[in-house]
């Protein structure tokens, strides 16, 4: 009993112990650079496919605006939620966060936008307003008229006969403005966005 | 500056009382929050006890995204922290209202309108070293030389 007392007295007389008792510090605050934070550009050319702007949860958190050459993503603190989802969706890699660049090529994965056109065509009026108002079809017919007609067979839909049919669903970029020109409400955009992993081929790693 | 003045200073500074009110959050950042007190980042090694009572407090932690039950409250809570004292919005609610700031909601974001702010931290939720960055921060910027300012 005494002797473990004085083991004790001299334990705690240390210098060192001393020390550490009186100036204990936990680690100091730094955030390891594999944690997510807000996104960053890693260089690349934006190229304006607003996916990071579709795919975004947090209401006014992202979004591209003119940068002095071309586009740039501008994140807005207190709006984003450091999901990582920009960062994935993105087509070209334009921003970077933690490691998700680095896991999505190791695991082979993607996310990748597609948009469905969908017409009701009972409110459906054939007025074209969304045929001379989409961007795209602007590119690809730039003859078309105010009725929609077109002779063009590049562009996304155009009126036929009174009825507007859609061509080219694929190129559709899910910009929604025909939904916002549309007088009835008949046209409506769905942006689906699914992930995919590639398999591992065998023989490789 | 007095002597006595200095060592005010230094006990102020040395010795902060924090304070949180939840004005309608998810209790995403309140974990956040309370993993500072946890050994792991250990709040109380720099002096910033954690006292629930804004009688006693000098920094007011506000998490959340303002709901109407938080009106003419939060500022009373607020009056009642006597100087020197500072706010400190936590996560983006505050903020902004973050997901919550819909149409339709009744949350009634920023936090700054109701009561002024020293320092928001963003995130959703914001990291316990954030937190305990912008506390730091604000005593150094509030409470580090109040007796120099307020003669």
């Amino acid at each position: 009993m005494g002797q473990s007392m004085i083991w004790y007295l001299r334990e705690f007389a240390r210098i060192e112990w001393i020390k550490k008792f009186l100036f204990a510090k936990t680690a100091p605050l730094v955030t390891p650079s594999h944690f997510r934070g807000f996104p960053e550009p890693t260089g690349k050319t934006c190229q304006h496919a607003l996916f990071c702007m579709m795919s975004c949860p947090a209401p006014g958190a992202i979004e591209v605006v003119h940068a002095e050459d071309g586009w740039m993503p501008r994140i807005s603190k207190g709006h984003c939620i450091r999901c990582g989802l920009c960062v994935e969706a993105c087509p070209n890699g334009v921003l970077k966060s933690g490691r998700i660049l680095e896991t999505m090529e190791r695991e082979r994965t993607s996310l990748l936008f597609s948009f469905r056109i969908a017409i009701d065509l009972e409110l459906c009026t054939g007025c074209g307003n969304c045929c001379t108002a989409c961007p795209v079809n602007k590119v690809a017919d730039a003859q078309m008229g105010a009725g929609g007609h077109s002779s063009n067979d590049e562009v996304i839909m155009r009126v036929q006969a009174g009825d507007i049919v859609v061509i080219h669903e694929d190129k559709c970029t899910g910009c929604k403005t025909c939904e916002v020109s549309c007088p009835t409400g008949a046209i409506r955009i769905a942006r689906i966005l699914e992930g995919f992993q590639q398999p591992v081929q065998e023989g490789s790693q | 500056m007095t002597i006595l003045q200095q060592i005010k200073n230094k006990v102020r500074a040395r010795s902060i009382h924090v304070a949180y009110v939840d004005v309608g959050s998810c209790n995403g950042c309140d974990i956040e929050v309370l993993a500072c007190l946890a050994p792991r980042y250990d709040i109380e090694q720099y002096g910033i006890f954690v006292h629930n009572n804004p009688r006693e407090a000098d920094v007011l932690l506000v998490i959340g995204a303002y709901t109407p039950g938080w009106e003419e409250k939060l500022a009373m809570v607020w009056e009642k922290i006597p100087p020197p004292k500072a706010a400190v919005a936590i996560g983006n609610c505050p903020i902004s209202g973050c997901l919550f700031n819909r149409r339709e909601s009744f949350v009634d974001p920023p936090v700054k309108k109701h009561i002024p702010i020293a320092a928001e931290v963003p995130g959703c939720p914001p990291r316990p070293t954030e937190i305990l960055q912008a506390i730091l921060l604000v005593r150094d910027a509030v409470f580090a030389n109040w007796e120099g300012e307020h003669p």
